[in-house]
This record gives structure tokens, C-alpha cells and sequence, in this order.
């Protein structure tokens, strides 16, 4: 069965090389990408394939609920290379509706470690509970706490040291909260962008949900 | 289908509705409510009727779960995030999805019959839980339906701007493997 990645593989090079003679030499000269895309690592949600971008074009970080933990080396370090570094202009945090992490960090089941990196999204939840625990459907109120844990982490973004920096030396760059369906492979805007700390003050500022 | 006799398939949605997503909404209730008048005639016939059985199977394996996905991961998310506190819309929209969830194992439980009475060759009459299985279906059906068109469509048209209304039926088309509809010329 692994046997079958490797061969995957050569025939996906093979087709690459095919299709654009060039594209490793093109490739493999130099890495600009303009996004960095932050998203879960729910293996039905491939970011480049979604968005429709070549290998080079989008600089990935993925974890379980997509989070941007302000104390996650990994993160930070990916974090500022993308910004200082890379200086990609957009950061786009995705997260998809239906998603595992987010569903376990809303029901009072044990699992162990995972339950401490879930800890942010349990702790958004917690301060909505009393909006949440009206949706009577519970897949919806985890659907609706993946869009709020989306905008979580963009607030959290936008008070990043890292993206703060960024703005104060004038350097272009906007975060984006978006959201997949796996049942229909398309991502929604939740409206979210934020390009200057002026922003992300409106942001914090807006309601969670329609009733206050 | 009709007094005549004559078979008429189930209406598809002209795909120019597609650039009013909310009128698209309230055509695809229409067709729910005629496939639910077509199911209750075909629960009530012993005779075998492959065309309007498979008509019905195809709404409800194909068109019915799509619909559900336009409003649970789209039209409601959207209404969420425009509402205003006075619109009281979470508790209509939390009964809507609990109504869906339910509606989609009903739904396949009356598909499974209508499979069933393909494969057999026979009218749904023929099986005793057929009226069981397909009235209450169709009752909740036209009842959630109502709800939607009376409540929820009237109060989107109030809240949804035209970015979003744009978007929606994108997605919409999308969802079918349709092209962009506000790109084409009509």
C-alpha cells in the first residue's frame, strides 16, 4: 500500500514535467509565496488543492482545529519566517465546519493531550455558552463554534507581535477568517479581514452572535 | 402525472433563478412540495410506475441533500451573521436544522423504499409501511417548508446584501458544477 505513494509520486512529477518543462528548475530557484494559509489538519481539507495554487504559491501550517497559539513555538516560527522572511501579504486562517477538534473540545468527553491543545477552543465556547446552548442541534452549534473559533484566532493574529511589527513598518498584510464545507469543497468569506490594528479593534468590538 | 396521464418529470430549476438565490430558494420549495404531492399519489398505487419512481429517487438522492447543504452550510450561516437581535432568528434556525438532520434520515428511509420498490417492480401500495413511511414525511416536509418561506426567506431579503446574494448563488451553482451565473450573458 505505501508502495503506491512512491509510485503516485513519479507520476505526478512525471505529469508536472510534462505539462511545464520547467517547473522544478522554476520551483526550485526560490519560494515567494503570497499567502500563508493556517488550517486544520483534517486530511479532507487539502490546502493548495482548494485554493486552487501550484507547490511555491501558499505557505502551510496545519494543526487540529486550526489554531494560532500565541505560545506555540511551531506556529510563531512560522509565524514570523512567513512575515519577515517571506513576507507574504495575505494570512488566511481556515477552518471547515464539521471539524473533529472543535467537536471534542465541545463535549465533556476525556481524551488526554489533545484536550489541553483544544483548551483555547473550550475556553471560546465556554464564554458563549448560554448563545451556543440555544442552538438545540448540536452539529450546528459545533458549525457555528468552527466560525467563532476562526474568528478567535484571526483577533489573535491581529494582536501577534509578529503582524503588529509588520503594520508598524508599514508592510502590506491582511488576515482573512475563512471557512470550508467538505460536503460541498467550497469556502466561505466570513468577513472577517483585518489589515491594520484599527481593524481588529472593530473586529473585537462586533457581536458573536445575532442575539448580542 | 397529470388528469391526462400523461407523465410530467419533476420541474428543474431554470438556472437564471441562480442570480436571485432567495427566489432559487423559494422554486426549490415549490419542487419540494410537488415531489411530496407525487410520492403521497405514488404511496396510494399498487401499479408499477418506473418513470415517476425513479423521478422521485433521483430528487430525493440527489436534489434533497444538496438543498439541505445551500441552507445548513450557507443560507443559515449567512443569517447568522447578519441578523439582528430583533430578528430572534437562532431559535427558528436552530428547530430548521434539527429539522433537517431529522428530515434527511426520513428521507432516506423513503428513498430506500422507493429503491426497493424499483428493484421489485412494484407500486409503493404494495408495501405496508409505505403510507407510514412516506405520510409523515411529507407532512414535516410541507411544514418545515412553510416555516422557511414564511420566516426565513422574508427575513433574509431584509438582512442579505448584494455581495452576499452574489456569493450565495455562486456557491449555489458551484454546488451543482454549474459555471459562475452572474458571468454568463443571459
Amino acid at each position: 500500500m505505501i508502495r503506491t505513494l512512491l509510485e503516485n509520486n513519479m507520476h505526478w512529477a512525471s505529469a508536472r514535467v510534462r505539462a511545464e518543462p520547467d517547473f522544478f528548475r522554476r520551483l526550485s530557484a526560490q519560494q515567494a509565496p503570497d499567502y500563508l494559509w493556517i488550517g486544520c489538519s483534517d486530511s479532507r481539507v487539502p490546502a493548495n488543492e482548494i485554493v486552487g495554487l501550484d507547490p511555491g504559491e501558499l505557505f502551510v501550517h496545519r494543526n487540529i482545529a486550526n489554531l494560532a497559539p500565541p505560545r506555540d513555538i511551531n506556529f510563531l516560527a512560522v509565524l514570523q519566517f512567513s512575515i519577515e522572511v517571506l513576507k507574504v501579504r495575505h494570512i488566511i486562517v481556515c477552518g471547515h465546519y464539521g471539524c473533529g477538534g472543535v467537536r471534542a473540545a465541545l463535549d465533556t468527553q476525556r481524551r488526554g493531550l489533545i484536550d489541553h491543545w483544544l483548551q483555547p477552543v473550550a475556553d471560546l465556547a465556554h464564554r458563549h455558552v448560554e448563545h451556543l446552548e440555544e442552538i438545540a442541534d448540536f452539529d450546528t452549534r459545533v458549525n457555528v463554534a468552527c466560525e467563532h473559533n476562526v474568528r478567535a484566532q484571526v483577533e489573535y493574529l491581529g494582536h501577534n507581535p509578529f503582524v503588529t511589527d509588520a503594520w508598524r513598518r508599514n508592510q502590506k498584510l491582511a488576515i482573512h477568517g475563512w471557512i470550508y464545507s467538505i460536503r460541498d469543497g467550497l469556502l466561505r468569506d466570513l468577513d472577517l479581514t483585518v489589515g491594520r490594528p484599527k481593524d481588529v479593534d472593530r473586529l473585537a468590538s462586533r457581536a458573536w452572535f445575532p442575539n448580542g | 402525472m397529470d388528469n391526462a396521464g400523461e407523465f410530467k418529470p419533476i420541474e428543474p430549476i431554470p438556472h437564471d433563478l441562480l442570480r436571485e438565490p432567495l427566489i432559487w430558494f423559494f422554486a426549490e420549495h415549490y419542487r419540494h412540495r410537488d415531489v411530496c404531492a407525487r410520492l403521497i399519489d405514488l404511496s396510494q398505487s399498487i401499479v408499477f410506475d418506473d418513470v415517476a419512481l425513479r423521478d422521485v429517487y433521483v430528487f430525493l438522492d440527489r436534489d434533497l441533500p444538496l438543498h439541505v447543504i445551500d441552507e445548513e452550510d450557507d443560507l443559515f450561516p449567512l443569517l447568522r451573521r447578519r441578523c439582528e437581535p430583533d430578528d430572534q432568528i437562532e431559535k427558528v434556525l436552530g428547530m430548521l436544522s434539527a429539522e433537517h438532520a431529522n428530515d434527511m434520515m426520513d428521507a432516506a428511509a423513503v428513498r430506500a423504499l422507493v429503491a426497493r420498490a424499483l428493484a421489485e417492480q412494484s407500486g409503493l401500495a404494495s408495501f405496508v409501511e409505505a403510507r407510514s413511511t412516506i405520510e409523515p414525511f411529507c407532512q414535516q416536509q410541507k411544514r418545515h417548508i412553510a416555516m422557511e418561506n414564511a420566516v426565513v426567506l422574508p427575513i433574509a431579503r431584509h438582512r442579505l446584501n448584494e455581495a452576499d446574494l452574489i456569493s450565495l448563488g455562486q456557491r449555489l451553482a458551484a454546488r451543482r458544477g454549474l459555471g459562475d451565473p452572474f458571468k454568463s450573458v443571459p
